[in-house]
This record gives structure tokens, sequence and C-alpha cells, in this order.
């Protein structure tokens, strides 16, 4: 594996991370375009932790992920109240407000002779963590996989649980699930508290595999396209999103002759795709027949 | 106070274009219950046709005004087709998603038609700036504002004087009754989307040719600016794009007179999440919010 492949799969790992927390709003019915505001707080946060305050990379992911919840649920408290659209045009406000903040962000500390620290507009150099702890970028990759992966168990392990059933039903009819009793807005935050750890997790992962960061990464482009892969990998199932990003940055990334047509060729072919599979590859109701199938087969070999 | 004064103003001129792009919004809004990210790329794509012919064939500005209200259109109908009349109506995030992917294409495309990162655009008239006492303003941005208020007068009698108006908004109010009385949703949708092209894309003409260049974000910029003024002043109400647009410029400008560059599109951003927490309908919009909220309270 070479270095360019090792970038492209870290980056396909840590964007599958906030297109989870989008997805996992996508399935409450809540469409955010503010879940990069919460993967930026988490790199800037597990940045400052490691390379200022000496922590180690789980502390400060940990740390990363929290801030990042804590804000999410902050913001959802203030606005799922508001429904649908209100909703999704207060996340990109508060999003858009975080990176402008992250413009005129100053703290630095001098370390060995050098000023290191989160500097404005100049972006946050320095986050050496990798390479103080001799970490090669392979090394770094299997981080992001292993984190990856269990977000994944943990998000499918939900999506059977009570939990998850209660967040399809607010998706399928917010209205229905209140008159079973649900507290729509107490689930709805909770689903943006998680939804806000992953995306903090994603960018602390971020922040410790570029080892610079600045305000403009975490531009609405970034929330969007997470949004978008989402969708169409599918709301059926939690690794869905993680079909998404493969066939944007891993499929097309891959073929060079498209390049400079990759987006033409994207768009075109995602807007085909959603008129026929409206909520994505792996809806509910195919997600449902093949676990049927996978069921039958598996039950043939036991009997 | 002078100061004050000259900033409100600027701000009620260049919102006049927010006010501009809000209406396209606000229209597409009312009638499909979705929000068209790719309103503002569509402009874009118009301006950049424009753009180009200018460039090659040195044309008369009214021509490339022409030009940019037939890309427009040409792009605003591919929008309609593939992203809202194609995807089933109860499937909002689909067509929203739809209109996002179709925003990076349509901006690749414009890419490609002009690679420059900046390109020239040519005005209608030269410009001139009017001063009255300690206050003075543009010409374009004179114009600028007159045609706001000509769209809204002219939006308000289609809508309310024709048959088109009356499909349109017979649509907008319960979709499954108007098919019920012989109304074709379909092609209502498609002619409000040329409606709301040919608007942007006046407005879209307008806008650069007061800066005289265009480049390839101008596409986000007026999605952005369009969206923020719609949510200001309240989905979905005519009056609310214009005084959410106007309200967005004065803010900007005093943001900018009084902190500086980097707080400008901060002030603005607080304002609308502020608003959106305390109000979410907006200005004007705050009717439909109350309706939903009542219907919530019941059960």
């Amino acid at each position: 594996m070479d270095a360019y492949h090792v970038t492209v799969l870290s980056n396909i790992g840590m964007i599958s991370l906030i297109a989870l927390s989008a997805y996992l709003l996508l399935v409450c019915g809540e469409i955010s375009f503010g879940q990069q505001a919460y993967f930026g707080i988490g790199a800037y946060i597990s940045g400052i932790a490691t390379a200022m305050w000496g922590w180690p990379l789980w502390s400060g992911m940990l740390a990363g992920g929290l801030i990042g919840a804590s804000a999410a649920a902050f913001v959802g408290a203030l606005t799922l109240r508001i429904n649908g659209f209100y909703f999704s045009i207060a996340t990109l406000a508060f999003a858009e407000m975080m990176r402008l903040l992250l413009y005129v962000f100053r703290y630095q500390v001098e370390i060995g002779g050098e000023l290191v620290g989160p500097d404005g507009e100049n972006g946050f150099h320095g986050i050496r963590w990798i390479f103080e702890n001799d970490i090669s970028t392979v090394e770094f990759m299997w981080i992001i996989y292993g984190v990856l992966a269990s977000v994944v168990a943990g998000m499918m392990f939900m999506e059977r649980s009570r939990l998850g059933r209660i967040f399809r039903m607010i998706g399928q009819d917010d209205m229905l699930a209140r008159m079973q009793g649900v507290n729509v807005l107490l689930y709805k935050v909770l689903a943006a508290l998680i939804a806000g750890f992953i995306a903090g997790v994603g960018g602390s992962l971020y922040a410790h595999s570029f080892t610079y960061i600045e305000p403009q990464f975490f531009n609405v482009m970034l929330g969007v396209h997470g949004l978008a892969y989402g969708l169409i990998g599918g709301l059926g199932v939690a690794f869905g999103p993680l079909v998404g990003v493969a066939i944007d940055i891993g499929f097309l990334e891959a073929i060079r002759w498209i390049q400079g047509y990759r987006m033409i060729a994207f768009g075109g072919l995602v807007a085909v795709m959603l008129i026929f599979w409206p909520r994505g590859i792996f809806d509910e109701k195919r997600w449902y027949s093949i676990r049927r199938c996978l069921r039958r087969m598996c039950g043939a070999e036991t009997s | 106070m002078t100061d004050f004064l000259q900033n409100c103003i600027d701000g009620v001129m260049i919102g006049s274009s927010y006010a501009l792009l809000a209406l396209g919004f606000t229209i597409i809004f009312g009638v499909m219950r979705r929000l068209n990210l790719s309103f503002g790329p569509t402009i874009m794509l118009g301006a950049f046709g424009g753009a180009w012919l200018y460039l090659h064939f040195n044309i008369n500005p009214w021509l490339v005004l022409l030009a940019c209200i037939v890309f427009t259109v040409a792009a605003g109908v591919y929008v309609e087709r593939l992203c809202f009349n194609a995807i089933k109506r109860n499937v909002a995030i689909t067509s929203m998603v739809s209109s996002f992917v179709i925003w990076m294409q349509l901006e690749e495309i414009a890419i490609h038609i002009l690679p420059d990162r900046t390109s020239p655009f040519p005005p209608l008239f030269a410009s001139l700036s009017f001063e009255a006492g300690p206050f003075y303003v543009r010409s374009e941005y004179l114009f600028m504002f007159a045609v706001a208020v000509a769209a809204v007068f002219a939006v308000e009698r289609i809508l309310h004087r024709t048959w088109f108006g009356l499909r349109l908004r017979a649509v907008a109010e319960d979709p499954r009754a108007a098919a019920y009385m012989g109304i074709n949703a379909g092609r209502v949708s498609v002619y409000a989307f040329v409606l709301v092209s040919v608007l942007g894309a006046v407005a879209g003409y307008l806008i650069l040719a007061a800066d005289q260049q265009v480049t390839p974000f101008f596409g986000l910029w007026a999605t952005f600016k369009g969206l923020i003024a719609m949510m200001l002043g309240g989905m979905g109400s005519l009056p609310g794009a214009i005084i959410g647009g106007l309200l967005l410029g004065v803010i900007e400008t005093q943001s900018l007179w009084y902190f500086g560059n980097e707080y400008k599109d901060l002030a603005a951003y607080l304002v609308l999440f502020l608003m959106l927490i305390a109000r979410p309908g907006g200005i004007m919009g705050q009717r439909l919010v109350e309706r939903r909220r009542l219907a919530f309270r019941r059960v």
C-alpha cells in the first residue's frame, strides 16, 4: 500500500464518522447541515489537549467527543423544538458561527521555543502526537478503522435496541410517537448528543491525521457532503453511510481519467439513483429483505 | 449618526440584491414545501453562460442579460425535472440532497465553461453616484433596489391576478385537492421554476454587473444569502423575503462598520440563529409555525 492509498483510505474512515453522525439524525427525521461544527470542535479540542497540554491521544479524543456532544446537545435543546427546515437552517447558522469564531480564536503557548496552538485564520500547526509517538500513517489508519468499527458496531447494536426503535418511530412520524407517550424532544436531543459525540471523535482523528487544521476545513461543504453520503448509502442500516463515502471518495477518486469531471459524473449518478431509491441504497425495506435472506441461508446451513 | 444612517442606506441597497434572491427561494418553498439548494448555482451557470458569450463574441450587455436568463431557465428546468418532479412529494430530504449533488455538478460545469478564477462581467450602464447632503449612493444599487420593488409587485400580481397564480396557490395550499380540480401539478411547478429562474437571473446579472466580475464562488454565495434572507423574513412570505433581505443587508453593513470584516458574517449568522430560536417563523412567517405547534399541542 503506498502513501496515496493510505491517505484515501484514512479519509474514507474519517469522513465516514461525520456521515454516520448525519445518518443518526436522518434516522430521527431531522436534517442537520451543521455536523461539521462538532467535527471542528472535536478537532480543535483534541489538538489543544494533545499538542499543548500533553495529553495522550485517547483522552484527547474522548475530550473532543464529549465537548462535541455537549455542544450538540446544547444546540439541539435550543433548536430541536422547532422542527424540519427550521432546525436545518439553525444548525447551519450555528456551524457557520463556530467556523467564523475559529477565525478569531487565538490561544497559544510556547513549547520548545515555538508557538503552538490555534492562531485564528493561520490555523493550528504542530499537532505532532503521531510523530512524537512514532506512529506511521498506516498504523494510524488502523486506529481510525478500529474506532470506526466500534462506532458502527455500537450503532448497529443500538438500532436493535429499544432506543433505536424509538429513534426510527420518531423518524417515521413524530406526532404518532408522541401519542405513544414518547418524549420526542428528549429523544431527539439524545440523538443529537450521540451524533455530536461521533462527529467530535471523527474530528479528533482528523486533526491528528493531518497534524494541521484550519477553520476553512470545517465549512458547510463538509457537513452537506456527510449528509449526502448518509442518504446515498441508505437509511436502513448503520453501515449505509460507509457505502456512500466509499462510492464517492473510494470509487470515483480511484478513476483517474474522470478527475476533472468527477462531480459531473457523481452528481448525475446520485440524482438518478435518488429518483429510484429515495431513501438510499440500503433503505429499510432492502435491508430487511437482505437480513431475511441471510437468516434463511444460515438457517439452512445449521439444520 | 451620519455614519449610522449611511450604513443603513448602504445596507438597504445591498440588501435589495439579497431580497431578490430570497424571493426566488420563498416562491419555490411556498409551492413545493421543499428547499432548492441549487438555486444559486443555476444562476451562476446562467451568468457563466452570459460571461462566456461576452468574452468570446463581445456582445451587447442587454444580450448578455438575455443569455443569462435563457441559460438560468434551462438549468432551472433541469433541476426541477431531475430533483423535484421525479421524486415523490413526501420525501423532502431526498429532493434537498438531490439538489445539492446537482449543485456540485453545475459548479463543475461552470468551471469547465470558464476555467479562470475570475471573469469580467459587463454592466448595463456606466456607474454614477448620487450625493444628497452627507449621504451618497451608487446608481447600480439604486437600480437594483428599484428592480427588487418592481419584482415584488410583479410577483404579487402574477400570484393573485392570473390563472397561473391561482393554480400555483392551489398547489401550494393542498396538492391533492388541486389535482382533483384538474390542475397538473408538474406543469405548475415547471412554470414556477421558470418564473423563479428569470427573477434569479435578473438578480444575478445585477449583482455581478455591480461587481463587474464573476467567480465560481457565486453559487454558494447566492444560495446562502438568499436562504438567510428568506429565513429572517419568514419562509414562504413574499413581503418577508424583501424585509429579510433588507434586514440582512443592514446587519452586515452595520457590523462591518462597527466591528470589522471578521464579524460581518458572524453577526448575520448570530441574528439568524437567535431569530430561529425565539421566533422560528421569522418576521412575517410565524403563522405557519403556530399552526403546527397548535396541532402538536392538541395531541
